[in-house]
């Protein structure tokens, strides 16, 4: 088997030498991360290093978003109303039985569409302090594509919202129901019984699941490039057709995701493990 | 918990939530019309069944999101196939005491599972296509199953890993091949083991099929943005094409529950 591996990859290695004739130029890929300005005389990142950082900002904000949707929903699909149970079951059902990309799709016509208008971002920023707007600039990037990155933010949220909902659900129901029982006994109200002793349980069992979802919401960000949100893979697909370079501009950008990715999963795996000695000491 | 102790008081509680659910369902409903309307949107549901069929002297012509459909299927059983391939060829390659081969198979799982699967896609539309001379079809195939191939890898190893030791044992002291203990002993077990994990791989299999309009493969999601790119009836259309994809995705799921129902565990997993 090792050999037909083998040769499959020594195959398409030939077929590149002899039949496709590439020449290679990697010296243009570092000056699309990173450029010298002339007019303003500083260093300013070009394509691929704000495609990066804005892929590195949704990330971050679409973490946040998802798991307080996540959470919601997560504690709406155990209460024993059921009406919050059917809420919950239907944003999950509908979620994870569309394609992403479909889903990205609608809620694109109705975020740009309706949600964005009302929020009236556009006059907002135009009457805020110069410090809101570096400190906003900071946390969201460029504020004129401010709108276009909220629409794909929510997008991304909404839609890793359903899974954390599941992750959620699944960390709850695995506290042994005597907590639950123990709980009713000494008197704690509802509120009480899942704030205090069940989901602090149920978020130590969630982490490293969380952790994966966190993962699965940065390569699903790629997504988001087809509805135009600026992010590393709509820049890459520009520079692609922009430079010619179309091998090494998608290596790279693979390289780039691989290397977040990857790294990430390492971190937490890192800390799981750390925690784990410290929790079972 | 507290059903059984207050039964009267919480008898029409279901039926009073599941009013509340359903007005809030309609509410929703509403605002996406109130919503469309303030766009003046117009709305076109009677010309949408000529695109799903048409009859014409009795006979039955598919549409273009029937004949997308029918794309989708059809390359979701070829990159299923291939998954299947992919996905048992690293399994075993991790499984083998040969490092090298080892390697491989960790390497591409990592690789594949740490890259999102429209660069992917990209790369082998754009990088490896031109290499290998593929066409747009075989290009998307490849590229689901390379994806789908490392989450089969783990479902498989999984199985495989929870046959228990002494199957294997077994297996060799009756003088079988290591081959012939996969084939005969260890497999014919685990398949029963994977076959819910192995759904829920079809089911995103078709999902991630969706990606594949990117490159302009024509199936369900493609004829759906030409269709709404020539008519302009977006909400329609993409309603349609979700409700395909939702019938498509449930009706997989629902069969593979029966198909538990009906092959239950022989001993396997028990222990």
């Amino acid at each position: 088997m090792l050999a037909v591996v083998f040769g499959l990859i020594g195959y398409v290695v030939y077929r590149a030498q002899s039949h496709f004739h590439y020449d290679w130029d990697w010296r243009l890929i570092p000056g699309y991360f990173i450029r010298y300005d002339a007019e303003q005389g500083d260093w300013v990142l070009n394509l691929l290093g704000q495609g990066f950082l804005a892929t590195v900002r949704l990330a971050l904000w679409g973490g946040v978003l998802a798991a307080l949707i996540g959470g919601a929903m997560g504690v709406c699909r155990v209460t024993h109303v059921l009406f919050f149970r059917l809420l919950g079951w239907t944003y999950v059902g509908l979620i994870r039985n569309i394609p992403p990309l479909v889903f990205i799709f609608i809620f694109y016509f109705f975020i740009s569409g309706q949600l964005l208008p009302l929020l009236d971002i556009e006059n907002r920023i135009a009457g805020a302090t110069p410090e809101t707007l570096r400190v906003l600039a900071w946390l969201f990037g460029p504020l004129e594509l401010l709108p276009n990155f909220l629409s794909g933010l929510i997008c991304l949220a909404l839609f890793e919202g359903a899974y954390v909902t599941e992750i959620v659900r699944a960390g709850i129901e695995a506290v042994p129901k005597g907590q639950w029982e123990a709980a009713r006994a000494l008197g704690l109200h509802a509120g009480q019984v899942m704030g205090e002793v069940v989901l602090p349980q149920a978020v130590q069992k969630m982490v490293p699941a969380l952790a994966g979802q966190f993962i699965a919401l940065i390569k699903d960000s790629s997504l988001i490039s087809l509805i135009s949100i600026q992010e590393l893979t709509f820049t890459g697909t520009e520079l692609a057709v922009s430079s010619g370079r179309v091998f090494e501009v998608w290596l790279t950008v693979a390289a780039l995701y691989f290397l977040l990715c990857f790294g990430l999963a390492r971190l937490f795996g890192w800390l799981e493990r750390r925690l784990g000695r410290y929790r079972r000491r | 918990m507290s059903k059984t102790s207050v039964p009267n008081q919480r008898r029409w509680r279901p039926a009073f939530d599941s009013l509340i659910f359903l007005a809030v369902l309609a509410g929703l409903g509403w605002l996406v019309v109130e919503g469309a309307d303030t766009l003046h949107y117009n709305w076109q549901w009677y010309r949408v069944p000529q695109y799903l069929y048409r009859f014409e002297d009795g006979v039955f012509y598919p549409g273009p999101l029937l004949r997308g459909l029918g794309v989708t299927l059809e390359l979701t059983g070829w990159s299923l196939l291939l998954t299947v391939a992919f996905g048992l060829s690293a399994a075993l390659l991790q499984r083998s005491t040969s490092w090298a081969g080892h390697a491989v198979a960790r390497v591409y799982v990592e690789i594949v599972r740490n890259t999102p699967m429209l660069v992917q896609l990209y790369l082998v539309y754009f990088v490896l296509a031109p290499i290998l001379d593929m066409d747009r079809f075989a290009a998307a195939v490849l590229a689901l199953a390379i994806f789908e191939g490392a989450f089969a890898a783990e479902i498989f190893r999984a199985g495989i890993e929870a046959i228990p030791r002494g199957q294997w044992e077994a297996g060799r002291a009756l003088g079988l091949s290591p081959y012939a203990v996969y084939r005969y002993v260890i497999l014919p077990q685990a398949v029963r083991l994977m076959l819910p994990p192995l759904t829920g791989l079809a089911v995103s299999l078709i999902k991630h099929s969706a990606l594949v309009s990117v490159i302009a493969v024509a199936d369900l999601t493609t004829e759906g943005r030409n269709l709404i790119a020539d008519t302009f009836m977006t909400f329609e259309l993409w309603f349609t094409v979700a409700a395909l994809y939702l019938a498509l995705t449930v009706s997989l799921s629902l069969l593979v529950g029966w198909l538990e129902r009906r092959l239950p565990v022989h001993g396997a997993g028990r222990g």
